[in-house]
């Protein structure tokens, strides 16, 4: 083991001027008795830490001249006397009556918001106390009231249904409106039925049916005769029945 | 009890629980003073001081009873010591958030605040001298020049090997000597 001459020999290589007389002492000094009281001072912490006090509390009252914490009047007045003497009065003023009026109120909104909720609109029900359960239906007393746990209508649930319903209307409308012009297609009715059934009915009822190959021929331009020859069994009145219009232009025909 | 020295006999006194308290009370007066001295050369202030101590002695407490013998009892205390002071500075760096550099301006500052405080004089230069070091240097010089502690010993402290540290207190008694010529 080295001793302190041999550690004095060893600085004394390294640095001579810190083997000097005196550099060693250490300036610091100490509170009278602070040793003395120590050991006591300890004793004390721990019997009080063992018994469960909180470390901080009894480190202000044993140890440090920490000072303890300003109450808030001693701390603003600290900081402005000014603030420190104006009054706390609030200068703000409520309705007579309002909180005698408001402990009533607040029960029976519940309530009604409760009832009109659950009646109308799908609604999402939220426990007023973290330990009541979550189940359908809580209720809490207040007083001599008894409520439902206030209901809740979430605009985005309702709003999820609606789309929803929007969704289901359009696609049921595109198919019926398929389905649909399939059936009253003519066209594409006539597709299924055979040319000897169409004939079979045209035969069956008196119908007089010649075929149209083109549409030219349904715009064929009548002359005058033709049309003196329409109109030439019809008599006056029965073109006045008409139109009086067309009187004249028989007058012009005939 | 008091003419009790050995710490074998200090820790199987304090494995009862009818002597479990004078033993211990025996262990603080043994050690007080060296380990104060070597918490206030780190920690300049002594409030600062007393409380790390307070907090050294209380882990003391609840952790003697499992103490394992393979290691001697002041050199346990001292490490106890240094890392609860290592402890304390990085906890008030974190409080004022600054950087070590500045935690050191500051520990200078708290030396040149104190009432006796005498620039011209050599042993307070040398306080000025030891917190200019970087942190292990800092304890290895004290643990060395102050408590003229083994490196085998310091070794076991630090948990550092007697090479590193050897090199370590080289580096800053020739720092110290640096800044004593100069300032």
């Amino acid at each position: 083991m080295e001793n302190s001459k041999e550690i004095l020999t060893e600085l004394q290589e390294i640095a001579p001027i810190l083997g000097k007389d005196g550099v060693s002492r250490i300036p610091y000094t100490i509170p009278s008795g602070y040793f003395e009281d120590f050991s006591a001072i300890l004793m004390s912490r721990i019997h009080l830490e063992t018994a469960g006090i909180p470390d901080p509390v009894i480190a202000g009252m044993l140890n440090r001249n920490e000072p303890t914490e300003l109450s808030p009047l001693e701390e603003i007045s600290g900081i402005s006397p000014l603030l420190a003497g104006i009054q706390k009065k609030n200068p703000y003023q409520v309705p007579a009556g309002y909180f005698e009026a408001l402990k009533t109120k607040i029960p029976s909104s519940a309530v009604s918001s409760s009832i009109d909720a659950s009646e109308n609109i799908p609604s999402k029900r939220v426990a007023l106390d973290s330990s009541l359960s979550t189940s359908d239906s809580i209720h809490f007393q207040q007083g001599s009231i008894t409520s439902q746990v206030k209901t809740v209508f979430t605009f985005s649930r309702a709003m999820k249904y609606a789309v929803a319903a929007c969704l289901v209307g359009l696609l049921g409308i595109t198919i019926y409106n398929m389905n649909n012009r399939n059936v009253t297609d003519p066209i594409s009715g006539l597709t299924t039925v055979s040319e000897q059934d169409m004939a079979n009915f045209l035969d069956a009822g008196d119908f007089h049916w010649t075929p149209v190959t083109t549409s030219e021929t349904a715009s064929v331009d009548f002359s005058d005769n033709d049309i003196h020859a329409l109109f030439s069994n019809v008599s006056d009145a029965e073109l006045e029945q008409y139109h009086p219009v067309l009187l004249a232009e028989k007058g012009s025909v005939n | 009890m008091a003419e009790l020295t050995t710490d074998t006999e200090l820790l199987a006194l304090f494995r009862e629980p009818a002597t479990k308290e004078k033993a211990f009370t025996v262990i603080v007066k043994k050690y007080q003073e060296r380990l104060y001295w070597h918490i206030r050369r780190m920690l300049v202030d002594h409030e600062d001081s007393n409380d790390v101590l307070q907090n050294v002695f209380i882990r003391v407490w609840n952790a003697l009873g499992g103490f394992r013998e393979d290691a001697q009892l002041y050199t346990w205390l001292y490490r106890i010591a240094t890392n609860e002071c290592l402890t304390f500075i990085e906890q008030q760096k974190k409080k004022a958030a600054v950087s070590l550099n500045e935690m050191e301006s500051g520990l200078s500052n708290k030396i040149r605040a104190d009432k006796d405080f005498d620039s011209n004089k050599l042993e307070w230069k040398l306080q000025l001298a030891i917190q200019q070091l970087p942190e292990k240097q800092r304890v290895v010089f004290m643990l060395r020049y102050y408590d003229e502690m083994p490196y085998e010993e310091m070794s076991r402290v630090l948990e550092t090997s007697a090479g590193a540290l050897k090199a370590s207190y080289h580096h800053a008694a020739k720092k110290i000597e640096d800044f004593i010529l100069n300032h």
